[in-house]
């Protein structure tokens, strides 16, 4: 008796041991990979950044940069529109993903289709909708008999909204789809009204989650150059600051100076975050029941109309494009044709097959290191967790030209072994995963959060180590978040276009680049073509997965409900 | 010896790895208009069907970009059709090699480097894309210059490309500046300025927003003005009557390149006479003498003698001299 319990207390002192090295190797695989291919090609940013014109080194530039003022109009528009889309976006993002996962309507699947588009449509076919729609000569402007004019400030907001709202659904969904039904129950039978259990129950639980997508809409917005440069106007940004320094200008150490600036308020808006979060450790239930939502009509109707009066803004946004790619010439002669998919120029459509290949890559290797990451973080003390966070949510604070060209300065320099990875379409999955790094982390981490420690201590208890614990307990508790990541991570990859037009090469271009060099040479119209093929190529790939996902859960999921 | 394993694996991998890069072809980096690249290149292809030709195309300032990011290590072997202005930039030039090319010796000394490190047989001219159908609506007058621009009727109707973002910006900027004296035309810019709706990052873009009627003018190129009038959008193509803006396509062979007899064959096929023909049949501007102009660039308004509409345009000094220039256009008109 004595002898097997002391046998059992050393198996499990192994096994403590070896999940310990486990829980290490899970946080140190995705470290080492965000330490190459982030970190160090950042290391180069700076050490740029700090090279003066005559080749010493020394904070010259900084002083120049913090003395012009253009900078600091810049700083200023910079963040107010980062503030104004951050509040517009989290608000609406939040009342989207209240209404899918806490309301009882007709029609979510349509709102789950729809407010994904932004993210799966190229950066171009949001601009040219905007201005369609909403330009001087746009098809408002023709209705109304008076020009509206959008370009500036409250274009950009529009924009920007668009683009970083379904990231902030994606960030709050994750912990409204987590939310136990029972207590819900409980305040029911209690007598809490539904505006009591709101605000008494929800919206302090998703207040993790609300903050996170605050400060990645806001990091998002301040680093876009697309909207910017396209609906802004005249209003400049930091990303178009850097811009100008780069391209316009060709000195790379000052574009370099302001693309490290950019990292400052990600870091202080993290920190801040962070001291919040404090306060807000360690409530969850043991296990979760999955709420589902009976019809309150006072709630769903108003959630209804909100949800889909903005799914009908986007529709209309990203339709006004589709359609005007099969007109003949927009807006003067709108008689269709099908003259425009005929594309020969810019490389045809060949581009299209292998970004699939490559956002495929992205999305599931990108998927496992972010599990794998947040997994070990779990196990792992406060300091170094601490660490490893803000460095796991750094990289969307650096705008896609920065990175691509961070990428080309470290890769493409024969002083290292990773010079074998330029010019190949592996670099490109990779600087396309970690550009949207941030995104991927904290979606997974606002699931990781609501993921009952009792249940893995319970598991613990039973024997289970830490890989079975993995795969048997987490795995399917964050699914959802997975999937969603996944998802998020290929979408973006099929068209992000401002981190690879840097990487691409005379032998290999991305659907994106092509969409560019399209638009480049005037051929809007054709441009928008591509978009719409490209657009319809992710929509059945993602039909395709979502498909052969409810095949694989079937079987399963039917017999555990049985 | 664990250290020596090391590097021998890796040199081992680096040698498979870039085997396939390093093969017979030609990697070329151009600024080319997409349309042209095909028809040049389809030439190219007939006449040299043994050369191999990996081509990269970015806008100028793109390209710029990626050159200097790749300067420790070059991709390209060859340039080809990049903006000449952007080409003198002392970065860029100490990354070319002085190479003879049979034929360049015909160009004019404006049009070649003393030390045979780029030259430049061919160009592209600056316009103002007039959307008509708007001019009509607004009953504006048909601007016929700078001048007519800073008229207070064309207040918020007009678009320009920001030079320190845009080739195209500074190409017209230094056309007034060139063509009225530095004095005079900054006068002109900021009279104009009032006026501007936006100065925009790209430089076709005032010609695209003009065409589809958001902008009645564009201060653009004048190759998108000539395409978009034969997709049938109802432009007009003006040349200011200061004097239009251009500039050069230049070329060269990268000095680090490992195949430079055949980046020699190749440039030296576009200073041939089937290509010289070629481009006179697309081309704003061919810098070889005589020819005749196109039936496209005619029936979109080109004058037969360019020479008369062009701004007396020095390209060493608009080179030499755009840092200032840009960062007192800054000062004066950035928004």
């Amino acid at each position: 008796m004595t002898a097997a319990s002391t046998n059992a207390t050393a198996k499990r002192g192994m096994r403590l041991d070896s999940d310990k090295v486990l829980a290490a190797a899970c946080v140190a695989i995705p470290l080492i990979g965000l330490t190459l291919f982030f970190l160090y090609p950042m290391a180069t940013v700076f050490l740029r950044s700090i090279t003066t014109a005559d080749g010493s080194y020394g904070f010259a530039n900084y002083t120049e940069v913090l003395a012009s003022k253009g900078f600091w109009r810049a700083t200023q528009n910079s963040m107010a529109m980062g503030v104004a889309t951050t509040i517009v976006s989290v608000f609406l993002g939040f009342i989207i993903a209240h209404g899918l996962h806490r309301c009882a309507f007709r029609g979510k699947w349509m709102i789950r289709g729809v407010i994904v588009l932004p993210l799966l449509a190229p950066s171009l076919v949001q601009a040219l909708g905007l201005i369609f729609l909403l330009g001087r000569n746009g098809l408002v402007s023709r209705a109304i008999g008076t020009e509206v004019d959008i370009y500036g400030f409250w274009g950009l907001l529009i924009a920007n909204t668009l683009y970083a709202l379904p990231q902030a659904v994606m960030i709050i969904g994750a912990s409204l789809v987590l939310l136990d039904a029972r207590t819900y129950e409980a305040a029911e039978v209690m007598g809490a009204k539904p505006s009591r259990q709101f605000r008494d129950l929800t919206l302090p639980a998703i207040f993790f989650a609300l903050l996170n997508s605050a400060f990645v809409v806001f990091i998002i917005t301040i680093t876009d150059f697309g909207n910017a440069a396209v609906i802004g106007g005249d209003y400049s940004v930091l990303a178009t600051e850097i811009y100008t320094q780069v391209i316009g200008l060709r000195n790379f150490n000052m574009g370099a100076v302001v693309g490290i600036m950019l990292l400052l308020p990600t870091v202080i808006s993290y920190v801040i975050e962070r001291q919040s979060m404090k306060r807000q450790q360690g409530r969850h239930a043991t296990n979760v029941q999955r709420f589902v939502p009976s019809f309150y009509a006072k709630r769903d109707i108003p959630m209804a109309a909100a949800c889909f009066a903005v799914v009908a803004m986007i529709l209309a946004v990203i339709g006004v494009v589709i359609y005007a790619s099969f007109v003949k010439l927009w807006p003067y002669n709108q008689s269709l044709t099908f003259k425009h998919f005929d594309i020969t120029l810019a490389g045809g459509y060949d581009s299209l097959w292998i970004t699939i290949a490559i956002s495929l890559g992205a999305a599931a290797g990108g998927t496992f290191l972010i599990f794998l990451m947040a997994l070990g973080l779990r196990r792992l003390s406060g300091g170094i967790s601490q660490m490893v966070q803000v460095l796991a949510a750094m990289p969307a604070a650096v705008p896609g030209i920065v990175l691509g060209l961070a990428y080309i300065l470290t890769f493409n320099s024969t002083s290292t072994p990773l010079y074998l990875l330029y010019g190949t379409a592996a670099l490109i999955g990779i600087i396309n995963f970690y550009h949207y790094h941030t995104q991927a982390f904290l979606t997974v981490m606002t699931g990781f959060r609501q993921f009952p420690m009792a249940l893995e201590e319970a598991a613990t208890t039973l024997g289970a180590g830490l890989g079975r614990t993995a795969v048997n307990v987490i795995a399917p508790f964050v699914a959802p978040m997975l999937v969603a990541v996944f998802f998020f991570l290929f979408m973006r990859s099929m068209v992000t276009l401002s981190a690879v037009v840097f990487l691409t090469t005379a032998k290999l271009d991305v659907a994106a680049v092509t969409i560019m060099r399209l638009d480049d040479a005037g051929l809007t119209s054709q441009a928008a073509a591509f978009s719409t093929c490209v657009m319809a190529v992710v929509c059945l790939a993602l039909g395709g997965m979502k498909l052969a996902i409810i095949l694989m859960t079937w079987a399963p999921q039917t017999s555990k409900e049985g | 010896m664990n250290n020596n394993i090391f590097k021998l694996t890796a040199s081992a991998i680096a040698i498979c790895a870039a085997a396939p890069v390093f093969a017979d072809a030609l990697t070329v980096y151009t600024s080319l208009e997409e349309e042209e690249i095909a028809i040049y290149l389809d030439a190219a292809k007939a006449a040299m069907p043994d050369l191999e030709i990996d081509l990269l195309r970015q806008s100028t300032g793109k390209l710029g970009a990626r050159l200097l990011a790749e300067a420790g290590n070059p991709q390209a072997d060859v340039i080809w059709g990049w903006a000449v202005t952007a080409m003198m930039d002392p970065q860029v030039l100490e990354l070319l090699a002085p190479v003879e090319i049979a034929g360049t010796e015909a160009l004019g000394p404006k049009f070649r480097d003393p030390d045979g490190r780029w030259f430049a047989q061919i160009g592209y001219m600056g316009a103002f894309c007039v959307n008509t159908a708007r001019l009509a609506d607004k009953g504006l007058p048909m601007p016929t210059s700078w001048a007519d621009l800073a008229a207070p009727e064309f207040k918020d109707e007009i678009l320009m490309p920001d030079p320190n973002e845009s080739g195209t910006g500074y190409l017209h900027v230094n056309a007034v500046l060139q063509a009225l004296g530095l004095e005079e035309g900054w006068k002109l810019l900021e009279s104009v300025d009032p006026n501007m709706a936006q100065y925009t990052s790209s430089g076709s873009k005032p010609c695209k927003s003009a065409r589809t009627g958001e902008y009645t003018v564009g201060i653009s190129l004048a190759f998108t003005a000539m395409q978009s009038i034969e997709e049938g959008y109802p432009l007009a193509m003006v040349f200011p009557s200061e004097g239009v803006g251009y500039e050069l396509e230049a070329s060269g062979i990268m000095a680090s390149s490992d195949q430079k007899d055949d980046a020699k064959r190749f440039l030296e096929w576009t200073m041939s006479d089937e290509a010289i023909a070629l481009f006179r049949e697309h081309k704003a501007l061919v810098t070889v003498a005589g020819g005749e102009l196109s039936e496209t660039a005619a029936n979109a308004g080109l004058p037969a003698d360019i020479s008369t509409v062009l701004a007396p345009v020095d390209f060493i000094e608009s080179a030499g001299r755009q840092n200032e220039i840009k960062a007192e256009w800054r000062e004066k008109l950035g928004r």
